[in-house]
């Protein structure tokens, strides 16, 4: 039977409008999403280099500021921003601290429409009032960025549910069952091969659609290793969806029940669920708000200010290394303030521990009940593949507030050693290097879907062989 | 070849067949008639194991159906009142199908060698079959038969929709395949064709075969008076 369904269902779907129909559309829908998410990491890619280049230009008016006064010249800017200060270039010339988008970001914007992309973080700033967020239009947020992303996890099982709604319901409403059911064949096991081909034509035309689109907007070499990656994943996400499709093809009756019962089961695994899940996650962690939060850092800070001097020989006698001139020199407002920062910083961590903590608690209830829907899991690793997940911008807030420490740390010791900042001292400034999270979870993500899919089709195989007992044509 | 030993069929109180016993042998055309409920198509479905009989035995080529549903179909082929086919397929890729999830692997000279044997004409061979008659589709279903090399052949209500020449041709091709040796069970409404082609003539009513005839010993004209006064159509004649 496979050789004749296989050589049959094929001529049958290239002669459907349909399936060229199918095909035009799959072309437009993946070139459309590859290229709008190109565009946005192009945006991301020019915003990062434009940052750079404002920090390369003000560091060369930065050293030939430091150049005319080590020469001894007269500088005509304010006496606080002339270089010489570490807390002038820590302040007016911080580097950026930026989060180069991966080679795949174009398959899903994640969270990158949420969070900025580059920081600047200063030596007189705070770790947790930095800003990593992004004005963003609440209509974006609320419809999603038109990625290729969006369109595997969302629209994909919408043209896998026009494409195999009636594989059997359309045989018995056109009459064509009663004579296959006449042959010497199993009705479930031809619905099956039915299934599998349509999968595996499918497959194959997304596939190509696929490669097409990324040949086209040019992949580098070492790239196809994730192409491929995506490839296998989206395969798996299909074959969920077919094995849905198969149980629903044997278990409801009529086309409009079938079409229904499976619009169903997409709103419930792509919509509901994750929302549900958002609810949920929410309402049983909640997040500490963060305005309360600032308002809390900001009591302490006028607290410190207060007691700015005790606290700045608290703070030499825990550092003595900053204090060797200390007989010799003065200590003006910034010793003072990076003294009392650290203060505010050590009495605000419990609350700072407190919201990450129920963030913490909060993903990985969220993490731990995605295999509940697997839109969510495909979302999550394709968010993974392009380094755009939770995960990622995680990572990178932490690579941020070290890099920010380590600024201060580094300017502070000019500050303390009231040594200044000189042209030689250029060089050995602190650089930020993002480096991107390699736990990727595609290849877990890819297996899970395919035990699922296995079971839902020995499910299918089982239970059918029962109601095909009780008469599957008694109508 | 066929045959039924008190088949029943019954849906909740409402019995479909009513022990219904009856042999088809090869070489020989068992006409059903009846009115519609008379249980003819039901009794073909059980034959074909559309749908599992209450009580009672269905037999094909001395196999229970309800034992071996897929075997039994090797043998049997099913032309039911509109044949339908795959209109986007041709006739000869239709008959290349089905032939073939039958497990009959034939070369293109062989199908359509089988398809002239039906008496469809050559220049529709490689047509779709959407642009087919009813006759031309049901042309297609007996080259399946010749195909398959069938011994049983089931038919319901096969004439029905079909104007004289096709449902003539129709008949003359159930002569070949008897002559073939095969067994032939045709439900229809049509008392002409029945007297035309076939061994023998029941009437069915109300689940039960109420009357049994060998199609020479009867005339049209009394065939038809049995029928009626079977259906209790006589205020109808008079």
């Amino acid at each position: 039977m496979l050789p004749y369904n296989f050589k049959y269902e094929l001529r049958l779907l290239l002669r459907s409008r349909w399936i060229q129909l199918l095909s035009i559309l799959l072309l437009v829908l993946f070139g459309f999403s590859t290229y709008n998410g190109k565009e946005k990491v192009e945006k991301r890619i020019s915003d990062i280099s434009n940052a750079k280049q404002e920090v390369k230009e003000s560091d060369e008016a930065m050293l030939k500021l430091l150049d005319s006064v080590e020469r001894g010249l007269e500088v005509s800017v304010s006496s606080w921003s002339i270089p010489t200060s570490p807390m002038a270039v820590g302040n007016n010339h911080p580097r950026v601290a930026a989060m180069e988008p991966q080679p795949m970001a174009f398959v899903s914007t994640g969270q990158a429409d949420l969070f900025t992309h580059y920081i600047k973080p200063t030596v007189s700033g705070d770790d947790f009032a930095l800003n990593f967020t992004e004005m963003t239009s609440p209509v974006q947020l609320l419809f999603g960025s038109f990625d290729l992303s969006f369109v595997i996890v969302y629209l994909l099982p919408l043209l896998i549910i026009a494409f195999t709604y009636n594989i059997l319901s359309s045989e018995k409403e056109q009459g064509s069952l009663r004579l296959l059911a006449s042959q010497p064949i199993s009705i479930r096991k031809w619905v099956f091969q039915k299934l599998i081909l349509r999968f595996f034509w499918l497959s194959i035309l997304v596939t190509l659609s696929l490669l097409l689109v990324f040949f086209v907007v040019g992949i580098q070499p070492l790239e196809w290793v994730s192409v491929l990656g995506l490839v296998g994943l989206t395969l798996c996400y299909m074959l969920f969806w077919f094995a849905l499709a198969f149980l629903v093809n044997l278990f409801v009756d009529s086309s409009a029940k079938n079409a229904v019962s499976l619009i169903m089961l997409w709103v419930l695994f792509v919509l509901l669920t994750p929302s549900v899940l958002n609810q949920l996650g929410n309402t049983l962690y909640p997040m500490p708000s963060r305005t309360l939060m600032i308002n809390e850092m900001r009591e302490q800070k006028v607290e410190a200010t207060k007691r700015q001097d005790e606290i700045l020989d608290n703070f030499l006698r825990d550092h003595p290394e900053y204090a060797i001139n200390d007989s010799t020199q003065s200590r003006n407002f910034y010793h003072r303030y990076m003294a009392s920062q650290k203060v505010v910083k050590e009495a605000l961590e419990p609350i700072v521990n407190t919201y990450e903590a129920q963030l913490q608690r909060q993903q990985t209830w969220s993490k731990k009940l995605q295999w509940l829907s697997p839109a969510i899991v495909v979302h999550e690793s394709m968010n993974q593949l392009a380094g755009t997940s939770t995960a990622d911008y995680e990572n990178y807030r932490g690579q941020v507030i070290a890099f920010a420490e380590t600024w201060r740390s580094h300017l502070m010791t000019f500050l303390y050693n009231n040594t200044p900042f000189s042209q030689q001292e250029y060089s050995s400034l602190p650089q930020f290097e993002y480096s991107p999270t390699t736990n990727g979870t595609v290849g877990l993500s890819a297996l899970v879907l395919l035990v699922i899919s296995g079971v839902l089709l020995v499910f299918g195989f089982v239970a059918q062989g029962k109601s095909q007992k009780r008469g599957l044509l008694s109508n | 070849m066929i045959t039924t030993n008190k088949l029943t069929k019954k849906f909740g109180d409402f019995t479909a067949v009513d022990n219904l016993s009856l042999s088809v042998k090869e070489g020989e055309i068992l006409c059903l008639l009846g009115a519609n409920g008379a249980g003819k198509s039901t009794t073909i479905n059980m034959l074909l194991g559309f749908i599992k009989q209450t009580s009672g035995t269905a037999e094909i080529n001395g196999l229970d159906v309800a034992r071996n549903p897929l075997k039994t179909k090797e043998f049997i082929t099913y032309i039911p009142e509109n044949l339908m086919l795959y209109p986007s397929l041709s006739a000869i890729e239709n008959l290349d199908y089905f032939s073939g999830i039958a497990g009959k692997k034939l070369s293109p000279h062989e199908l359509t060698a089988f398809l002239k044997e039906s008496g469809l004409q050559e220049e529709a061979f490689q047509k779709r079959i959407s642009t087919f008659s009813k006759g031309m589709r049901q042309k297609v279903g007996i080259a399946l038969a010749l195909a398959k090399d069938t011994k049983v052949l089931l038919l319901d209500e096969p004439t029905s929709g079909l104007d004289p020449k096709a449902s003539n041709e129709f008949g003359e091709l159930l002569q070949k395949l008897k002559n073939k040796g095969v067994a032939v069970l045709m439900a229809t409404h049509d008392l002409f064709r029945a007297k035309e082609v076939a061994s023998h003539i029941g009437i069915m009513k109300d689940g039960k075969l109420q009357q049994e005839f060998v199609a020479e010993d009867i005339s049209l004209t009394a065939l038809e008076k049995a029928y009626l006064d079977t259906m209790n159509y006589k205020e109808v004649l008079s």
